[in-house]
């Protein structure tokens, strides 16, 4: 009866024994991942040492080790400053919006684009989407403030057509500044982040679409059954590499756009740690901002992992 | 199949450099391939090659070629690199400088000049100073004991606002509440001496004359209140008590106490009145969200009457659009106003005699391997034949001299002087480094021509000059009658500047900063005035402003007791 | 056979499809064509007229003074350098890394990969990164453009997702045969994967084209590394708030940097990245297909 069952050793050994034989396989596997790790470690996880400083009064001319250790000092500034809150409710908002409308007009014009049949209208058209992309935020912000601004398109178009009696100043209400960045970032990357699902669609087995004519299948439906379908192990992997950034909303277009009016809902914590700690000679500061972005997003990234297993989607490790 | 795929990748590069062949071919790029780096230093070797980073924003970033900086480098045998700071913060590029222990020759480091002392980044200039006569004719010995550090030692200069022999200022550089040439035209030349007479006068014009020659509609009252520019909404209340621009508090001349003037009943008047005008429409209601440009835009149009505005702030830009559109003759230009809270008190708008900043200026880092060439280099800037070369250019190219030996500009280099490309290819003024304002060692022209009395009257536009004979005067300085009684410690904001959250006094300024951005928009508009103004104050005192005025108070002292030293001796 | 070809349904997709594109176009078309408008335009001209789709007052002195900075004509080489050798580079090692990971039986699979997903969110700041990089001598060196970015997991991870989707029958029967790693990388996957390497040569020569942090941080003491964009920030700069210095804008009597010369600064920049993209457009707009591979 011993005979069938299989020590923990004998596994432990088979396993050995499997891994070695494994590894003699794939010599190329192993090397180049060595030395991807090396680089890694050098230009990734090195520099990651100055997470020290957070714990320190770090003084750049004292260096890492010389500076004096003051513990939790710098999380308890950063947390008992009212600012941060308001900044860290903000930084969120803004990022889930963005995210959300992100994905959904990015999707949705990469399914729209890829039924214009027109050759070289799609082609126009999708030459056009992306050349906001390349205008930088400085030029954007500035034509965003134009278009918005008392006597510009849209209150020209509110008082004309829609009857409003006078100019509303959209800089000045705190309701419209979380969607006014939303639609600018939209504005000025749909083009660009439906690439990657353009690409995707190329890898769309065209068999299912000539199964779907047999079918008879209207153009929405197949775009809704299998165009869309097929995009979704792209869409997860994007998900859940933008979920861990929901923390980096922008900094420019707050950093510009915003003013004294509406700084309760656009100053975020770029803006917050740039006031607090950079400015002020502060590194500590920020680098515990850093460390505080950082775990949230790794926490957010794993929990969406964790999901996604569950799920049994794409996942990112 | 393995082939094209190595096309299509080598495509996209391909692509870039054809698509840039039209520049890759100009002259100068050859050394830029060599990307190592290690290819400009082909100079004579007795030339000297200095490097200087400048922890603020360049004005004016010139070419390698430049041809004034040719002359100077012939005649002095030296030359130096300029690097400023661009897209990053003051301190944060400072960090870096003093984190990997590796400085330039010069340096400027803004707001993070101390942090460069306390790194031992810096060379003493005691041994130096004496060695060299123009560097030590640039202070007083009590305005060199101003820059001594907590150890004794000086170890950096302050540049700028300095003046030699008689002061030839001509315009107000600093703040006022400015209002247009029509408009004082138009109300034949009155006396304006409160916020409520020049209110008065604005709505009058505006109710008189709406709009502007071309139809657009008038704005009588702006102000800029974007990010650190807000100084013009939040300080005039110490200019209105009559007080000069400490810039963050007001010092009381007798009693020697430092003085907060956000809580003064003065400023209350001074938000009231705002608020009364918003509340009227007089103010612009799109003051609070317009930012920079948007504001100097408004400005080039010629609709805004009046704002308050230090004059570099605006009128670079605004007068060169007035000159370049032919608007000037409508009377567009702005003329300053010396304004205090009540009738018959004295102002300081003005403050003669220059403004001497200890907070900042430019230092010789332990990395300079030639430290007297260094030191002898801005010697050697501050003589006269150098400093006219700098600020004046070369003579009958940039400059004509007349029978008097005194210095003009045609129309044409006057053009020149302001072109951006001409800035760039040919002048040299080595900005950051020691300048003098006032008169030059000829004793008859002015260091800057800017001053030149002449250069000044011929540029000024027929409606400002009807404005300087109705009121008698012969600068912009006249009309504002100001006074001067700023004591020895004057400029307090030279201490604030420096302030970091590293000390209660510091934490409370950026707090105070903070609540201020917050509430004055609120005060401003608020329906409720008084009540919206306690809220205020009560946010205000939060802040705790008695620890900044505390550490203010600290500073003023160990001034004044500085300033007693050097005089008994 | 495609007797349902134009139903009502279909139809009534085609027309909002066309409305949505034409506001689409509209929309998107606008701030280019304000932009190239403005750049032709007088600088002051344009504080006291708004320009909209014509110059107001045309002139061609911004494109002349953004030319005459000789740091354009630095930045330009650097800048067409830098895109060509980061793209060739970053492609080759991150399809690489990106091919490892996904394969199946790679023995580190997992923990490879969580090791690159992390340096996604975590980074130890300027001073730290400027201090190793320091030490590595790729301060005032070309080369820090090219390596410290060369591997980045965001593009890996869209390879690999791609190449996830390649049947791994292709792969075994390769095996079979007695093909290696690399020779299954190099013969079979890569040119299945040319739609996903098209598009992260895309975005790697867009990031190249518009990187300017790096030469700011790593570079700026060197005139003769600038890169195009760094010189295109010094000019757009005068807009930001944190431009000031009160005493250098007292003392230097400067005037703002017209937004003309901005936009033509601007222009001039995207130009070429523009001009380069319909090369790469076929890749994934014609709708190449591997479709046949598939089992």
């Amino acid at each position: 009866m011993a005979s069938n069952t299989i020590k923990p050793e004998d596994l432990q050994a088979h396993k050995k024994v499997k891994f070695l034989d494994e590894a003699k396989r794939q010599p190329f596997l192993l090397i180049s991942s060595a030395l991807l790790l090396i680089y890694g470690i050098i230009f990734y996880y090195i520099p990651v040492i100055g997470w020290i400083t957070a714990f320190q009064d770090y003084k750049p001319a004292k260096g890492f080790f010389g500076s004096q250790w003051i513990g939790l000092e710098k999380f308890k500034k950063l947390f008992e400053n009212k600012t941060f809150y308001l900044a860290f409710r903000n930084t969120l908002a803004m990022g889930v919006i963005n995210l959300v409308f992100h994905f959904v007009t990015a999707i949705a014009f990469a399914l729209l684009l890829n039924e214009v049949r027109i050759f070289i209208a799609k082609k126009f058209i999708q030459t056009v989407s992306y050349m906001p992309h390349f205008l930088s935020w400085i030029i954007v912000t500035a034509i965003v403030r134009e278009v918005l601004s008392a006597d510009g398109i849209v209150n020209e178009f509110l008082m004309n057509v829609c009857g409003n009696e006078t100019a509303i100043d959209f800089f000045a209400v705190k309701g419209y500044f979380w969607w006014i960045v939303a639609f600018t970032n939209v504005w000025k990357e749909t083009g660009w982040n439906a690439i990657i699902y353009l690409a995707a669609i190329t890898a769309i087995d065209p068999s299912l679409y000539e199964a779907a004519d047999m079918d008879g299948a209207s153009r929405f439906q197949k775009m809704w059954y299998i165009t869309l379908p097929s995009l979704r192990p792209t869409i997860m992997i994007l998900l859940l590499i933008n979920i861990g950034n929901v923390l980096n909303a922008g900094f420019e277009l707050q950093y510009i756009l915003g003013n004294d009016v509406i700084s309760d809902v656009s100053k975020i914590l770029d803006v917050f740690i740039l006031d607090w700690g950079i400015s002020q000679f502060d590194f500590s500061l920020g680098t515990a901002a850093g460390i505080f972005k950082s775990v949230i997003a790794l926490i957010l990234v794993c929990l969406g992992n964790f999901i996604a297993k569950k799920t049994g989607d794409e996942r990112l490790f | 199949m393995k082939k094209t795929k190595i096309a299509a990748v080598a495509l996209a590069s391909l692509m870039s450099v054809s698509a840039m062949a039209g520049c890759t071919k100009t002259p100068g790029a050859t050394t830029g391939t060599a990307a190592s780096g290690e290819t400009s230093g082909a100079a004579p070797a007795q030339v000297k090659e200095f490097s200087a980073f400048f922890a603020v924003p360049a004005t004016t970033e010139i070419n390698k070629d430049n041809e004034i900086q040719k002359i100077i480098t012939e005649k002095i045998g030296a030359k130096c690199n300029e690097t400023w700071l661009a897209g990053q913060q003051a301190s944060e590029a400072v960090g870096v400088f003093i984190a990997s222990g590796e400085y330039p020759d010069f340096i400027n480091g803004g707001d993070a000049m101390k942090a460069l002392y306390e790194a031992g980044a810096l060379i003493a200039w005691d041994d130096y100073i004496d060695k060299y006569p123009n560097i030590k004719e640039f202070f007083s010995d009590y305005e060199w004991s101003q820059f001594r550090q907590s150890d004794g030692k000086i170890y950096w200069m302050n540049p700028f606002e300095n003046i030699y022999g008689a002061d030839k200022t001509t315009t107000q550089n600093g703040e006022a509440f400015w209002i247009q040439a029509r408009v004082l035209e138009w109300a034949k030349y009155p006396k304006i001496e409160t916020l409520d007479d020049y209110f008065k006068v604005l709505e009058e014009y505006n109710a008189a004359n709406p709009t502007t020659h071309d139809g657009k509609k008038n704005i009588p009252y702006t102000m800029l209140c974007e990010d650190w520019r807000y100084f013009c909404l939040e300080n005039a209340p110490q200019f209105l008590d009559g007080y000069p621009n400490d810039g963050s508090c007001m010092v009381d001349v007798n009693t020697k106490k430092i003085m907060d003037y956000n809580t003064t009943p003065t400023a209350k008047r001074y938000f009231k009145k705002l608020n009364e005008e918003y509340q009227k429409g007089v103010v612009d209601t799109g003051a609070f969200t317009q930012t920079y440009d948007e504001y100097i835009s408004k400005l080039s149009t010629g609709v805004v009457l009046g704002m308050c505005d230090q004059w570099w702030d605006f009128a670079y830009t605004v007068n060169d659009v007035f000159k370049t559109q032919d608007t000037e003759k409508y009377g567009y230009n702005y003329i300053p106003l010396g304004l205090t809270i009540d009738k018959g008190m004295e102002n300081q708008w003005y403050t003669s005699g220059g403004t001497l900043n200890v907070s900042s200026g430019i230092a010789i880092t332990k990395d300079c391997k030639d430290v007297e060439g260094a030191f002898k280099f801005i010697n050697d800037l501050l003589s006269q034949e150098i400093h006219d070369l700098r600020f004046w250019g070369v003579k009958d190219v940039d400059y004509k001299v007349d029978e008097n030996g005194l210095y003009y500009r045609t129309e044409e280099q006057r053009k020149n002087a302001a072109d951006p490309n001409y800035k760039t290819k040919h002048l040299c003024t080595y900005s950051y480094f020691p300048q003098w304002s006032g008169t030059s060692r000829d004793g008859k022209n002015a260091m800057m021509p800017a001053e030149q009395p002449s250069e000044f009257k011929d540029s000024l536009p027929e409606p400002v000059k009807k404005v300087f004979e109705a009121y008698g005067a012969n600068t912009y300085i006249d009309i504002l009658g100001s006074v001067n009684k700023a004591g020895p410690w004057y400029p307090m904001y030279s201490y604030s500047n420096n302030m970091k959250t590293d000390t209660a006094g510091g934490t409370a300024w950026t707090k105070m900063g903070e609540c201020k951005h917050a509430w004055l928009p609120k005060v401003v508009m608020a329906k409720d005035f008084d009540k919206t103004w306690d809220e205020y104050m009560k946010a205000y005192a939060a802040c705790k402003p008695e620890d900044f005025v505390a550490e203010m108070q600290q500073e003023l002292d160990k001034r004044i007791a500085a300033y007693e030293a050097a005089t008994k001796k | 056979m495609k007797l349902k070809k134009y139903g009502p349904g279909d139809i009534i997709f085609e027309v909002f499809l066309i409305i949505f594109m034409v506001i689409f176009l509209a929309v998107t078309l606008y701030p280019i064509i304000n932009t190239l408008a403005l750049s032709f335009n007088d600088g002051f001209d344009a504080l006291v007229h708004k320009v909209h789709f014509i110059p107001h007052s045309p002139t061609l002195d911004n494109y002349k003074a953004v030319f005459a900075k000789e740091g354009y004509r630095f930045g330009a080489v650097n800048t067409v350098l830098r895109t060509l050798f980061g793209t060739l580079i970053s492609l080759v090692v991150n399809a690489i890394l990106a091919y490892v990971i996904s394969r199946k039986r790679f023995l580190f699979k997992k923990s490879f990969s969580l090791f690159w997903v992390i340096t996604m969110y975590v980074n130890g700041g300027l001073i730290p990164t400027y201090i190793t990089f320091q030490k590595l001598h790729l301060i005032n060196n070309f080369l820090v453009y090219i390596i410290p970015g060369a591997v980045s997991a965001f593009n890996m991870l869209v390879i690999r997702n791609y190449m996830n989707g390649i049947p791994e029958s292709l792969e075994e029967s390769a095996q079979i045969d007695g093909a290696g790693y690399f020779k299954i990388f190099y013969s079979i996957i890569s040119p299945l994967c040319k739609p996903v390497y098209a598009t992260i040569a895309l975005f790697v020569a867009v990031y190249q084209w518009n990187a300017w942090f790096d030469a700011m941080l790593y570079n700026k003491m060197r005139d003769n590394l600038t890169v195009l964009q760094y010189e295109l920030m010094k000019q757009l700069q005068t807009a930001m708030k944190s431009a000031g210095s009160v005493e250098g804008l007292k003392n230097g009597g400067t005037t703002i940097t017209p937004n003309s010369i901005r936009a033509a600064a601007t222009i001039l920049t995207m130009l070429p990245i523009i001009c380069i993209y319909p090369f790469l457009q076929r890749y994934f707009v014609t709708g190449l297909t591997i479709g046949g591979v598939k089992e």
